[in-house]
């Protein structure tokens, strides 16, 4: 099930968009680069370790401020096009 | 509620810098509509070439000329995916690159292509889908129903019998939704292809493609009655998506809202197309403000060349395309239009058949297919607005 | 609407502007074409310039070009009487020998301006006219800028010391946008057309003595616009007036030459300037700017006219934002 539960504004849906587009990148990244490359593979794992914290502090941060509705086992998705999050139920 | 869905807009549409590599100019087709007058087997892009030309990209990353907020890698032939592998090695190496140097495109790229989609399910294809899936655009065309496609989109062969390409891409139509469920497809009207439109529309749409990019022929290849055929197409079209709510999932390009009104010279004066804000490269190194630009693409024109990956670009070279607006290149008779609102041009086109070596000069081929999607696109809007005005009393 | 005719009397002719003119071979034009071509500006009631070689010309030429009010343009050699006289060697002014009827075409190029300027103070009192063109502006670099900035500011010194002496200069960098309210071109292909030796029309004498094979990027840079026979075909002539050059259109240094030859060769289209000669003329005008007021600091001068501060030196930024 997948149901609207808030919204934020632009600015902060710009925000974790850019979070977002930066972490599929380091994931696919990920996928080519190789440890015998240390110097580029050890900034690899250090962005996606940054990125994951401040990816997850966004959620913490709006989900503070706004309040969305929660479930046990269920998560929040965010619509970069309307700005909507929804609730997903598994 | 009732809604209608909206074409989608490009990606980062307006702030996204479009840089096309054109890998090859081969391809297994032989489309009779191809602008590509010079395809060869020869011109397949190198390494060297393809690493130089993104190493000039992204040591320029401040340059007015890629000081954009994002980036559309944009692969191109002939086929595109006849050179996959070189393809794989470029993306690898643009994403390396852009991550070493920590350039501000790493956050804000795409990779995208136009294919003819029968090596779609090859094994390095998918490989490469896998490797890359979220920076992916993959457009497929196919062109309708398969009298439609087969009637231009043929293999090349040396004989003289011809073989439609439908079924070498339809079969791969399911597994590319499957993984870009939101993909739209091209479609490209010539004067034989008329007849066939509506039901060529409708034959996508039952593939399961929801939006269907669709346009003329910017060539002067239209004969006398085309457009009265072609307003009878779209009307018919237009009936049928309306009649079985097909407005409700998806979206046919030749129905846009608003256009077709007259056009102020101050406040609506911009160019059509996003030539010189492009960059094309090709096998050779050269560079170009676009693809219809380069020496394949031409008929009767020399190739408009603006720098190449040794000495870079020569601005100067760009300066028309960037001052280039609507007025200044149209006739008299385009500019006090009743109906210019969605009136497209391409630029290449309008260099290719114009008196003189020139981006100055507006082609007017499609002149009468415009009024007649006009006519047409006023009665679809007309009469979805009325039944959903209705539907909202009941 | 064209209202001059420049003839090319021979492929030597002399060059008066910023195209080069490599033909050493000579070659007049036919008596019959010259005929043609004085006749034909007669009935379009077009005025002549006839640009001439470095040689005497026959008798019968002579009486042709006299059968019709004309001016003409020819190179400086001593004694020689003309309209225009062009000169090629800035090191060497110092043994012209000066006419004050007579205006000067100084064809330079950077090095030798940069290297020679100062050459010019000493003929600025001397002449009615002297026009200074560059014949490399397409290759002025940033420094080039530089150095072109400090010697028109110098030069402008002595314009003023002259003006406020009650002397009237005219100095084509630096007075002629003082005096003008409006683009003031070459205006080649709008106002201008120009007669070749081969009897064809050339939107100037730059499209004609172009290399036979040159194409500068778009192919054959060498093409006629009509010939005597068939009169003009000016094909997009639209492109060479003001309103179809979206840079020029919005462009205040009414100065420049706004050369449609070095337009094409530099960005293929010849609407269109390069940065190279939109930064050189911005540069005049800004100068002739400072020019105008340190004048106004002597005591009323031309109170109408007004050059606005700027902030661009390539109007080029304006047009693309």
């Amino acid at each position: 099930m997948r149901k609207v539960v808030g919204s934020v504004t632009v600015e902060e849906k710009n925000e974790i968009q850019a979070l977002f587009e930066r972490r599929n990148g380091l994931n696919e990244l990920a996928k080519i680069l190789t440890v015998e490359n240390t110097e580029l593979y050890e900034k690899l794992v250090k962005d996606m370790g940054e990125t994951g914290t401040k990816f997850q502090n966004w959620w913490n941060r709006m989900s503070s401020k706004y309040q969305w509705e929660s479930i046990e086992g269920g998560n929040w998705e965010i619509d970069f096009e309307t700005c909507e999050i929804y609730l997903i139920k598994p | 509620m009732n809604k209608i869905k909206e074409q989608s807009l490009s990606w980062q549409s307006g702030m996204a810098k479009n840089i096309t590599f054109i890998v090859t100019k081969d391809c297994q087709l032989a489309c009779k509509y191809c602008y590509l007058v010079g395809k060869n087997e020869k011109e397949r892009m190198s390494w060297e070439v393809a690493k130089q030309a993104v190493d000039y990209i992204l040591d320029n990353e401040y340059d007015e000329n890629f000081n954009y907020e994002s980036v559309v890698w944009d692969f191109i032939g002939g086929e595109p995916f006849l050179e996959i592998e070189l393809i794989d090695k470029i993306c690898d190496y643009i994403k390396t690159e852009m991550f070493h140097r920590n350039h501000h495109w790493f956050d804000s790229y795409r990779f995208s292509f136009s294919t003819n989609g029968i090596n779609y399910d090859s094994e390095k294809v998918q490989n490469f889908i896998k490797k890359n899936h979220s920076h992916l655009s993959i457009g497929i065309t196919i062109d309708g129903t398969q009298k439609k496609h087969d009637m231009n989109r043929i293999w090349k062969s040396e004989g003289s019998e011809e073989k439609g390409s439908y079924v070498d891409v339809v079969r791969n139509i399911p597994l590319w939704l499957e993984q870009f469920p939101n993909a739209g497809t091209k479609v490209t009207i010539s004067s034989a292809d008329i007849p066939y439109i509506k039901e060529s529309v409708l034959h996508l749409y039952s593939l399961g493609i929801h939006e269907v990019n669709i346009n003329v022929v910017f060539e002067d290849v239209w004969n006398e009655g085309d457009d009265v055929l072609f307003e009878n197409q779209l009307i018919q079209l237009a009936d049928s998506i309306i009649e079985n709510e097909y407005y409700k999932d998806f979206a046919c390009s030749f129905f846009t809202e608003n256009m077709g009104k007259p056009m102020d010279c101050v406040l609506e004066n911009q160019n059509w197309c996003g030539a010189g804000k492009m960059l094309s490269i090709d096998a050779a190194g050269n560079f170009y403000p676009c693809t219809r630009f380069a020496q394949y693409s031409l008929r009767d024109k020399k190739a408009w060349i603006i720098g190449n990956v040794r000495y870079g670009i020569d601005k100067n070279k760009l300066r028309p395309f960037l001052t280039l607006d609507r007025c200044t290149q149209s006739t008299q008779e385009c500019i006090d239009c009743e109906v210019a609102g969605g009136c497209a041009w391409c630029q290449g086109e309008n260099y290719d058949v114009a008196d003189t070596p020139t981006i100055y000069q507006r082609s007017t081929a499609i002149c009468k297919m415009h009024k007649a999607r006009v006519r047409a696109n006023n009665y679809y809007w007309n009469k979805l607005y009325r039944k959903l005005e209705l539907e909202s009393h009941d | 609407m064209i209202k001059y005719l420049v003839i090319l009397l021979d492929d030597t002719s002399v060059s008066y502007c910023h195209y080069e003119n490599n033909k050493a071979e000579r070659k007049l034009i036919s008596l019959e074409d010259l005929n043609e071509g004085i006749f034909y500006a007669m009935k379009e009631n077009l005025s002549i310039q006839f640009v001439y070689p470095d040689y005497e010309l026959p008798a019968e030429y002579k009486d042709a070009i006299n059968t019709v009010d004309h001016s003409c343009v020819k190179p400086y050699a001593k004694g020689v009487k003309a309209d225009v006289l062009v000169i090629n060697d800035i090191d060497k002014l110092g043994n012209v020998d000066w006419q004050q009827d007579t205006a000067y075409v100084l064809r330079v190029d950077k090095s030798k301006l940069f290297a020679f300027y100062q050459n010019i103070i000493s003929v600025l009192p001397k002449v009615m006219r002297l026009n200074v063109v560059l014949t490399d502006v397409e290759t002025f670099t940033e420094c080039d800028f530089d150095a072109y900035r400090k010697l028109l500011t110098e030069l402008a010194d002595v314009v003023k010391t002259e003006y406020v002496r009650g002397r009237i200069v005219q100095f084509n960098l630096l007075s002629d946008r003082i005096m003008l309210d409006a683009m003031n071109n070459c205006n080649a292909g709008v106002e201008n057309i120009t007669l070749a030796t081969d009897g064809r029309f050339y939107i100037c004498p730059g499209f004609y003595f172009a290399e036979d094979d040159a194409d500068f990027g778009l192919g054959k840079a060498k093409f006629s616009v009509g010939d005597l026979k068939n009169g003009l075909d000016i094909k997009n002539s639209q492109l060479y007036r003001m309103t179809h050059a979206p840079i020029c259109r919005k462009c205040d240094a009414y100065q420049c030459k706004r050369c449609v030859w070095l337009n094409r060769k530099t960005t293929y289209e010849v609407n269109t300037p390069s940065h190279e000669q939109c930064v050189v003329a911005h540069l005049e005008r800004n100068v002739s700017r400072e020019l105008l007021k340190g004048i106004r600091e002597y005591g009323e001068f031309m109170p109408e006219k007004e050059i606005k501060e700027i902030d661009y030196i390539d109007p080029f930024n304006i047009v693309k934002d």
